[in-house]
Order: C-alpha cells, then sequence, then structure tokens
C-alpha cells in the first residue's frame, strides 16, 4: 500500500516518543504533519513554534458563558506533539491539528464523572502491573518504551500497545463514544488534508497510539449516518489562550495524556536522548538528589552517589533492563543515599522528579486581554518578581511617600494595594491577604503572593467579565451587589469598591444598599451595615477615594437603626446578646461621625432606659451608654437602680438589670458609692424566697468581674457595712467554706420557674 | 538419618530441594561465586514456580526489598538489614546466603561479648605456643572464611557489639582484605565475598553504629506487615512450618484463631484499633510477628499436651497474657483497658477469648 499516510503513534508526554518521532520525520521528510489536538488551535502553532516560548506551556480553552468549562493542552519540551510542531516550523512543513475543535469537545457531556476505577483501561493497566511485578504502569512504560532502542522499536512497540489496549478495551469505557467521534472527525480531517494535492506519503499523522488503528481506515467513505452525525456536532461558543504551565501541575494532573508523575525527571531523559547517552539519566538523577542534600545539610559523599548508579543498574538488570528505570533510581537513592529511609530522602526525590519550572511565553502572545493587563500592570507596579511559584510576602504601607519625585512611585504601594485588592475580589488565587495584626494600622497591608497555573486560568476565567482588571473587578462586584441577599453583604461591596480604589463601583453599590435599607431589615443588620461603612468613611482617606456620596447613606441607615431601637430591645435574654453588640456598633458610630444624628440616638437610647416593658438586660445595658456618655448623672442613677430594684419588681427582672448596666464601664460603677448602697438596701429587703432568686442572677451579672474589681467592691461594701475592706475583700474573693457550699448545694433544688 | 533429630536444619538444608531445582532450571548469567543468578535468587525467597516445582515463599512482604538486597549483593556492597524485633531480619539474611552460596552458616553473633578476633581471626593457643605462628595454629573467624572461599558472611545483631568491634569490619569492607602481619602474610578477598549484617531498630543508642561503617553498607528497612491479611499469611505459613518440625500433636490453629492473634497484635502494636476508630494504650514489649508465630506454636503446645488437640480460647489467652505483659502493673493496665474497651464489646465471636483473658489478668 503505498498510498498511505504515516502513522507514529505515540504516547503523550513521552520523551522517546519525541525523541524518535523527530527523526523519524528528519527521515521521512514529509511535507505535511497532523498531530492530534484541536483543529481550531492551528492557530496556535505559530506561537507554539516561538523560539521565544519556554514549555511547559498550555493551551487554555473556555467557554464564553456560564456556567464556564475549561480543558487544557498542556505540553512539555518532550511532548511528542510539540517536538512535531517545532519540526514544521523548523522545516518548512505544514502542521495542523486534527482533533475535534474545543467548541465541540467543551459542549460534549463530561465524561469525567465516571469513576476511574471502573473503567475497562484501568483494570487493563492494573492485569498489567500484576504480570510485570512493577509498581505501575507508568514503570512498564519507561521499561519497556521509553528505554527502546531504536525508532523503530518505539514505533513497533506503541503500535502494538495501543493496537493491544483497544482491542481488550473497546466499547467498554465510557468515553467509548467519544473517541469513536473523535476518530471519525480525525479522519475526515486526514481526507481534507489530501485533498489539498498533497500525496498520502507525503503526510506523517502524530497521535495517540490507541488511535492509530481507528485512523487506518480513512480512505473510506463514510456512512451516510456519520456524516449527518460530524455535521450537527453540537457547539458552544468559546475561547482559546496560551499560557504557561508548571512542572508541579503537569506531575498533579497526572493521568494519561494530562501529565505525569515526574515532569523533572522526564526533562532529565529528553536530555540525555539529546546527548544520545541515555545512561547519564541515572547520574544526574542521583546527583541531584545528592546535591539537594548536602544542600540541606546531611552530607553525602560522591562515592555513595557512585554506589547508588551501581545499585540502580543491577536493579534494572534484576528486571530485565539494561538502563534504571525512575523506580530504581529512587529505591537506589533511598538505599545509599537516605539509609535505607525514604523520610529522609523524600524532599530531594520531589525536587528532583518534579521540579519547579515554569514555562514562559514572549510578550504579547496570544493573550486574552485581561492577561495582557495584569502582565502590564505587574510590570508597572514592580511586581514581577512575586510571580513564582514558592510564595512571597509583601509588606504594603500605604501612605504617601514624601522623599520620593514623582506621584507615581509616592503612591505605588497604594496602587500595589488598588491591584491586589482587585485580584483577590476577582478571586485570583496569585493573592493572598493576611489578617491585620493591628486593628488600627489602616496604612499598612500583609500580603502573601504566590503564583500558581491556577492563577492564570482563574484570570483567563475572569476574562468573562471584563477586558481588564478593573472592569472584570467592577463588573463582578455589580454582579455580587446585585445578588447581595443582605445589607452587611452590600455593605462588605462597598468597603471592598474602596480597598480596591474603585469610586464608581462604591456609588453602585451604595445606591443598591440605600434602596435596599428601607426594605424591612433587623437592626443588627443595620448595625453591622453601619460599622462597615463608619469604617470605610474612617479610613477611606489613606485610600484618596472619595466618600462623599456615603454620607448620606449612613446618615439615614444611622437614623433608621435609631427608629428601630426600642422595637428590637422587645426580646427574650438569647436574642439580647445581638441586640447589645448592634447597640455597642452603632454608638461608635455616632461617637466616630459628628454629621450624624446624635439627638435621636440619645432619645431612643433613653427611651429603652426608661421604658419597663423591654428586655431589662437591654434597659440596663442602654443605661450604662448613656452613664459612659455622661448623659445620665449620678442621681438619675441612683434613682433607676431603686425603681429597677424596688420591691414588687420580679427578682429576675432587677438582676437582669443590674446584668445590662455592669456590661459596659465598670469602674465608673464601682466608683459610685451610693450605687452598692441601694444594692444593698435591695438585697437586705427581700425575702429569702426571693433572694434565692435574685442571687442567681447577680452571681451571672458578677461572673466576669475579675478579682480586683472584685476587691474594689468589696472595699465599697466594707465602707458601707463600716467593715474593714480588706476582710470583706477576702470573704468575697475566698473558696467556699463547708457550710457555705451546703447552702449552694441547696440551691439546685431550688424551682426558678416558680 | 541423622538429619532428622536435628533440632533446626539450616536453610540450605531445609530446602535442599528448591535450590537444586532452581541451579538446575538456570537460564540467566550466575555472577562469579554465586550459585544462582539473582533472579533465581528472588524467586527462590519470594516464590514461584520453577520446572514444575513450586518454589514456596519464604519471605512474604515487599518484593521490591528483595530485589534492593540481592542487587545489593550482586554490587559486591555489604547489605544491612535494619527493623523492628521480628520483621525477619535474620530469616532473610540467612535465606539470602543459603540461596547463594549454599551456605547459610557463616555467622558471627553479635553480642556485648564479641571481641574483634572473632570478627578477624584468633589462636589455637596451645598450638600457638608449641609451634609459634603458623597457618595450622590460626583460627580463622567466619568473615575470613568467607573472603577466602568468596562467599557471603553474616552477622547478626551488629548494633549490639562494642563500637571497636564493628570498626573492624570497616577496613574489611572498605581494603577487602585482612592482613595478618604474625604470619607476614594478607588474606584477599576473592570476588563474591560479601557481608550481611543485621541490626535492630529497638536497640538504636546501645551501640549507635558509626556513619563510616554505616556508608559501607547499603540500608534495607524491613517493615513490619503492611496490613492485617499480609500478616495472617505469615503467620500461618511459618506456624504450619514450625508445628512441621515440632510435632505438637496438635491442629494446626483455625483461621479464626490466627485472625484474633493477628489483631490484638497489630492494634496494641499501632496504638489504634483497625478501623483507626479508637486509641489503644501501646505495652513495652515489641509484639511482632515473630511473637505471635511463637505464641501460637506455644498455645499449640498446651492443646497438644494438655488439651484436646484444638486451641481453646484458655489457651490463647495464657499466650497472650504472656507476650502482652512485659512489665507487670504498666502493662497489666493496658491489656486490662484494651480488654474491657477493645475485644469486650467486639461481640460474640470474641467474648470467650475476653473472658479468658480477663480471668488471667487479674
Amino acid at each position: 500500500m503505498g498510498n498511505e499516510p504515516f502513522f507514529f503513534g505515540i504516547r503523550h508526554l513521552s520523551p522517546a516518543g519525541a525523541f524518535y518521532l523527530r527523526r523519524f520525520l528528519d527521515e521521512k521528510r514529509p511535507k505535511m504533519v497532523l498531530v492530534e489536538g484541536p483543529d481550531d488551535l492551528t492557530d496556535m502553532l505559530v506561537h507554539l513554534q516561538n523560539p521565544d516560548t519556554k514549555p511547559p506551556v498550555a493551551v487554555l480553552a473556555y467557554t464564553k458563558e456560564a456556567p464556564v468549562r475549561t480543558i487544557l493542552y498542556p505540553f512539555a519540551e518532550y511532548s511528542p506533539e510539540y517536538q512535531a510542531v517545532l519540526w514544521c516550523g523548523e522545516n518548512g512543513a505544514e502542521c495542523r491539528f486534527i482533533d475535534l475543535p474545543t467548541e465541540v469537545f467543551l459542549a460534549l457531556p463530561s465524561v469525567e464523572e465516571a469513576s476511574q476505577g471502573e473503567e475497562e483501561r484501568f483494570l487493563v493497566y492494573r492485569a498489567l502491573d500484576r504480570r510485570t511485578g512493577e509498581d505501575g504502569h507508568e514503570t512498564f512504560w519507561e521499561r519497556t518504551m521509553e528505554q527502546a532502542g531504536s525508532a523503530e522499536g518505539y514505533h513497533q512497540g506503541a503500535n502494538l500497545f495501543g493496537k493491544s489496549l483497544r482491542e481488550l478495551t473497546q466499547g467498554k469505557d465510557s468515553d467509548w463514544e467519544e473517541i469513536l467521534l473523535r476518530e471519525a472527525w480525525m479522519r475526515k480531517q486526514i481526507r481534507e488534508a489530501l485533498g489539498d494535492g498533497i500525496s498520502p506519503e507525503e503526510i506523517v499523522i502524530v497521535t495517540g497510539a490507541y488511535h492509530v488503528e481507528g485512523l487506518k481506515g480513512w480512505a473510506q467513505e463514510p456512512s451516510q449516518e456519520e456524516k449527518e452525525r460530524l455535521c450537527h456536532l453540537p457547539r458552544v461558543s468559546a475561547n482559546h489562550t496560551l499560557m504557561p504551565y508548571s512542572d508541579y501541575r503537569l506531575s498533579s494532573r497526572s493521568g494519561y495524556g494530562a501529565g505525569n508523575k515526574a515532569p523533572a525527571y522526564y526533562a532529565l531523559l529528553w536530555k540525555a536522548l539529546l546527548h544520545h547517552a541515555p545512561m547519564e539519566t541515572a547520574y544526574h538523577y542521583l546527583s541531584r538528589i545528592a546535591g539537594y542534600q548536602r544542600n540541606s545539610g546531611s552530607p553525602v559523599s560522591s562515592a555513595s552517589v557512585i554506589e547508588a548508579v551501581r545499585l540502580s543498574y543491577e536493579l534494572a538488570r534484576l528486571r530485565g533492563g539494561r538502563i534504571p528505570a525512575l523506580r530504581d533510581l529512587r529505591d537506589a537513592a533511598v538505599t545509599c543515599l537516605g539509609g535505607g529511609d525514604m523520610a529522609s530522602v523524600s524532599l530531594a526525590v520531589a525536587d528532583t522528579e518534579i521540579g519547579t519550572k515554569i514555562g514562559s511565553l514572549p510578550e504579547g502572545v496570544s493573550r486574552t486581554s485581561i492577561q495582557e493587563d495584569f502582565y502590564r500592570q505587574l510590570k508597572e507596579l514592580k511586581l514581577e518578581k512575586y510571580r513564582d511559584i514558592t510564595a512571597q510576602d509583601l509588606a504594603l504601607d500605604l501612605r504617601e511617600k514624601r522623599n520620593v519625585v514623582t506621584e507615581k512611585s509616592a503612591f505605588l504601594d497604594l496602587h500595589r494595594s488598588f491591584f491586589l485588592h482587585r485580584l483577590r475580589v476577582l478571586g485570583v488565587s496569585f493573592v493572598n491577604e493576611k489578617k491585620r495584626q493591628q486593628e488600627n494600622a489602616t496604612w499598612g497591608e500583609q500580603w502573601v503572593l504566590r503564583w500558581t497555573p491556577e492563577a492564570e486560568i482563574e484570570l483567563v476565567e475572569a476574562a468573562l467579565k471584563g477586558d481588564t482588571i478593573v472592569q472584570a473587578a467592577a463588573f463582578h462586584m455589580k454582579e455580587q451587589a446585585d445578588n447581595a441577599g443582605s445589607l452587611p453583604l452590600m455593605a462588605q461591596m462597598i468597603e471592598d469598591s474602596f480597598l480596591c480604589g474603585m469610586p464608581a463601583a462604591a456609588v453602585y453599590a451604595t445606591d443598591m444598599l440605600a434602596q435596599r435599607s428601607v426594605d424591612a431589615v433587623s437592626l443588627e443588620e443595620l448595625a453591622g451595615t453601619i460599622q462597615r461603612l463608619s469604617a470605610v468613611i474612617r479610613y477611606g482617606g489613606i485610600r484618596q477615594v472619595d466618600d462623599a456620596p456615603l454620607l448620606p447613606i449612613l446618615e439615614k441607615i444611622f437614623y433608621r437603626a435609631c427608629l428601630l431601637l426600642s422595637g428590637a430591645c422587645l426580646c427574650d435574654d438569647n436574642a439580647s446578646g445581638a441586640v447589645a453588640d448592634a447597640m455597642q456598633q452603632i454608638n461608635a458610630a455616632a461617637l466616630s461621625h459628628d454629621f450624624l444624628n446624635e439627638e435621636a440616638w440619645l432619645s431612643a437610647l433613653w427611651q429603652v432606659a426608661d421604658r419597663d416593658d423591654l428586655n431589662a438586660k437591654l434597659s440596663g445595658f442602654a443605661a450604662a451608654i448613656l452613664l459612659e456618655r455622661g448623659q445620665m448623672n449620678t442621681e438619675r442613677l441612683k434613682r433607676e437602680v431603686l425603681r429597677r430594684l424596688s420591691f414588687g419588681t420580679p427578682a429576675e427582672l432587677g438582676a437582669g438589670w443590674f446584668e445590662g448596666l455592669a456590661m459596659k464601664n465598670r469602674y465608673a460603677l464601682i466608683a459610685r458609692l451610693s450605687l452598692w448602697e441601694s444594692l444593698d438596701n435591695y438585697l437586705e429587703g427581700l425575702d429569702e424566697e426571693a433572694f434565692k432568686r435574685a442571687l442567681v442572677f447577680l452571681r451571672r451579672a458578677f461572673a466576669d468581674f475579675g478579682a480586683k474589681e472584685k476587691d474594689e467592691i468589696a472595699e465599697n461594701l466594707g465602707e458601707i457595712w463600716n467593715l474593714n475592706g480588706s476582710q470583706v475583700s477576702e470573704a468575697v474573693n475566698g473558696a467556699l467554706g463547708e457550710k457555705e457550699m451546703e447552702l449552694v448545694e441547696s440551691l439546685e433544688d431550688f424551682d426558678f420557674d416558680l | 538419618m541423622e538429619q532428622n533429630n536435628v533440632q533446626r536444619l539450616p536453610a540450605e538444608q531445609l530446602f535442599q530441594k528448591e535450590i537444586d531445582a532452581l541451579i538446575a532450571a538456570e537460564k540467566d548469567p550466575v555472577p562469579t561465586g554465586w550459585r544462582m543468578s539473582p533472579r533465581s535468587v528472588r524467586t527462590y525467597i519470594c516464590g514461584g514456580k520453577v520446572g514444575g516445582m513450586e518454589i514456596t515463599p519464604k519471605y512474604i512482604g515487599q518484593e521490591r526489598l528483595v530485589e534492593i538486597a540481592i542487587a545489593t549483593l550482586v554490587t559486591d556492597r555489604a547489605l544491612l538489614l535494619i527493623g523492628e524485633p521480628g520483621t525477619a531480619k535474620s530469616w532473610l539474611s540467612e535465606h539470602l546466603s543459603a540461596a547463594i552460596n549454599g551456605d547459610s552458616t557463616k555467622v558471627i553473633q553479635g553480642t556485648a561479648g564479641t571481641t574483634e578476633e572473632q570478627i578477624r581471626y584468633s589462636w589455637n593457643y596451645a598450638m600457638l605456643i608449641a609451634q609459634g605462628p603458623s597457618l595450622g595454629a590460626m583460627l580463622k573467624s567466619p568473615v575470613m572464611t568467607a573472603m577466602e572461599t568468596g562467599t557471603i558472611a553474616r552477622v547478626e545483631e551488629i548494633s549490639r557489639c562494642a563500637s571497636e568491634v564493628q570498626d573492624a569490619l570497616i577496613s574489611i569492607l572498605s581494603e577487602k582484605r585482612i592482613s595478618v602481619p604474625e604470619l607476614n602474610m594478607e588474606v584477599p578477598a576473592r570476588k563474591g565475598f560479601s557481608v550481611i549484617a543485621t541490626a535492630n531498630t529497638r536497640d538504636k543508642g546501645v551501640n549507635e553504629m558509626s556513619a563510616a561503617l554505616k556508608r559501607r553498607f547499603n540500608i534495607v528497612v524491613l517493615p513490619s506487615p503492611a496490613d492485617l491479611e499480609a500478616e495472617m499469611e505469615i503467620v500461618r505459613t511459618r506456624v504450619e512450618q514450625q508445628a512441621g518440625n515440632l510435632d505438637l500433636n496438635a491442629a494446626l490453629p483455625a483461621e479464626e484463631v490466627v485472625e484474633k492473634v493477628c489483631t490484638v497484635f497489630r492494634e496494641l502494636r499501632n496504638g489504634e484499633t483497625l478501623d483507626r476508630s479508637q486509641k489503644v494504650k501501646t505495652t513495652t514489649g515489641v509484639l511482632s510477628t515473630a511473637e505471635a508465630i511463637s505464641l501460637l506454636c506455644n498455645s499449640m503446645a498446651l492443646a497438644g499436651s494438655f488439651g484436646n488437640g484444638q486451641i481453646a480460647d484458655s489457651d490463647l489467652a495464657a499466650g497472650l497474657q504472656g507476650a502482652v505483659v512485659k512489665e507487670e502493673e504498666k502493662d497489666s493496665l493496658a491489656w486490662k483497658e484494651y480488654l474491657e474497651n477493645v475485644m469486650k464489646k467486639r461481640g460474640s465471636r470474641w467474648s470467650g477469648l475476653y473472658r479468658a483473658c480477663k480471668e488471667l489478668n487479674q
């Protein structure tokens, strides 16, 4: 059959495949090379061929509309596909991708959900592992294929492997339909390529070994049904981009085609092949481990490395190999360099096998505009060195630097902060903000930056939201504001827009907030909002963002909160904690901003403090706030105490009130002798039943008083009872005696529900 | 035959037939000084089939570790097997030398009393005084004999030897010769000479091996059996073999008995229950697989001599009590806790053993 194109079956990410493929191409000198890869990515070939493109890189295809689905095609330097593409560039041959376009791939139902373990091919792999006694089919593949001695050997071996696997599994795996479809499409592409006036023997087809058998019938006219199917494939609109990839990610997505477990080791294999010295890998691998061990402080002699090399050769020979495989090398390293203990060399092994390499792309290559924007800003803000796989800390000082010339550099850190916050809002994992150490250090920010390919993917996903980072962030925040369920969430959006330096977004969110605040909301929500807005207004100055549009909103919400206060205080003790927090927050805002309606707030507090029908604890708390603000004088306080603790008022209400009062400014309370006098009188006047009842509540009120505070109270009481203060203190702070314990125990039987 | 009265035959005699079959079927190249190829050694240790003959597995565990051990010996490096007590270090060492040389008897047992002479050579003093230094008056150590014959010497429990004795090995392993100044001669090692040493991880610190000596060994760490099934398999095979040797007049332990012993041992050894749901106090003893084997043999002896030939719960309980409680008070408490918190709650299948154990552990 002279009129057949050449099929070169490969394994993805296979150094030997890449090496022998190149040799094969050199020999056959085809005019056209067809590569398994989505055919709409053919425009990427130029970029892949660009000498400034340094693998690992990946093509990322993603749907234009939500929900975003993505697929990745990673290329390492030793990917046969990548080398085929390069060869075409160097030798002026035409290169095409022939697999289903990404638009179709992304529209096909996802088959990933099927559990891997149930797939037939994994059963075949496992059977293979059992047969060979190796630790996995990776090792089998390495010993048989990667160590193949010739192009012919590799070629035949790969085809046989693909053919056998196909025979064993066909029709059984859940992606079989998809495979058939892809192969039909590839056959069509082959026919089309031939239609362009090239004869079959001038074509080399590079595909996974598995597909070779499926493509051989390319010359047959397809059935009507197949034609129909190919014409009516589902499609979604999709974009694609080239992105840098990393060794780490190649290793973490291991699985056929998507990656492998030891990318850096495979790169060593590739280098050794290029030097025509496959034995080199063992030397490099073991020396690198020894080097790593030395750097990390455990001495390793060259003699041990030599022993390790010898051991690895013997291990390979036991398995019938000439050259040690990764498994032999690792075991030799553990035995000779790690004293038999994997743990002592595991870091070195990870470093040598996985590596930290990140690919790079020439500037401007096939990036989405948002990536362009990201890299431009990275450069402008002098953050390029943080684009690294190792996490680095970055401390920002947002204040203006007065000792520099340009305004740009004076506010460099501020702009960095805007940039990082925008990325944070977009959910790009490149940035991580550390929790602020000091509550008030508003001019300082701590970040941890770590670049991973995931971050790049997240960035690309953000491209759906806008063409630049600012636009995308604005869109994202708008979306969030529209969907935000609660007021504090919206206030969070407002805070975010200030952190991002995006006043327009802040105004939008503020408007939304203004509309929503009219609806029925709880006091707690209002208070949370007030607190956030107040923070933005207080500290927004350092970010150079105009807060004017926020003021009327805050005023409005604040007033609303004042109106709602007494209603919210009509609650049980369980809910009172949250309300007290809210009161605290509102009060703090009232103290920080003089444009707020102070009068309304105070009158609301007075109302709560005076009313008897509200939660007694909250009434007490309102009184405490008024006391703290100097609104309530001693005379008034005393009167209030007498009233609240007067006979006839149920004891728990009185004690609850006192508990609320004691939640704030205790020293002010302690200092007021008259208060304790009233309390003393009150307790004296209670009958036994009521005393027991009050005791429990009062005990709770004083539970979190410190020893020093109790001391001072004791002193007060001592004065009232004309006793020595320290004696009283001793009695109050000391442990309970036996008789007292009995009394306390008798309280346990006391029925408080009466 | 006279052999039948020997309490314990060396491995090469016990498995003579298998070794012969492997040598007869040899297809791969045999290293100098070896009797079979590395692959055949692997088959001998890990089991397989040769020319219609079933080779029983001697070491049940990771085959890869055995490969590393064999490959080490091919490179004429010395091999150091490290592991907890009872992880088949000596067992593996004996079978390796039996397969490689057909002779596993060149052994030095490391003790606190081992001297340098026992590693190198010493003299028959009567002859030395009568004739002066001569080859005839020299007593060669197993190591020296191994060097002369190009075979493997075994050093058991190397970390128990004093460090100067250990150091005597350094020059032997690096120079590969022993000089005898008294006779003005040197004994070079022939090809095939190597040393297999074993050391106990529990003995660490007794006589820590020097870095210089460690560097001359390839170290293989033998782990405790990975899971219950593996451990049960080891115990079952070894108990069968031993029981055959000892004529115990008792039935082999039932599957359930083996499972119970292995479960108790593993749980106490690892400090948690097999399903990892509960923490368990560990005991001072090692509770190795080897101990499980001897415990079962013991129980068989008890059942054979005083019982009905079937291992009863009371036989097992006696064995467990002895194995678990090494330091009276502490272990007894841990054992009690285990019985109450774990075994008691296991239901009827365990209740007989629980009662028997509880009775003994007062």
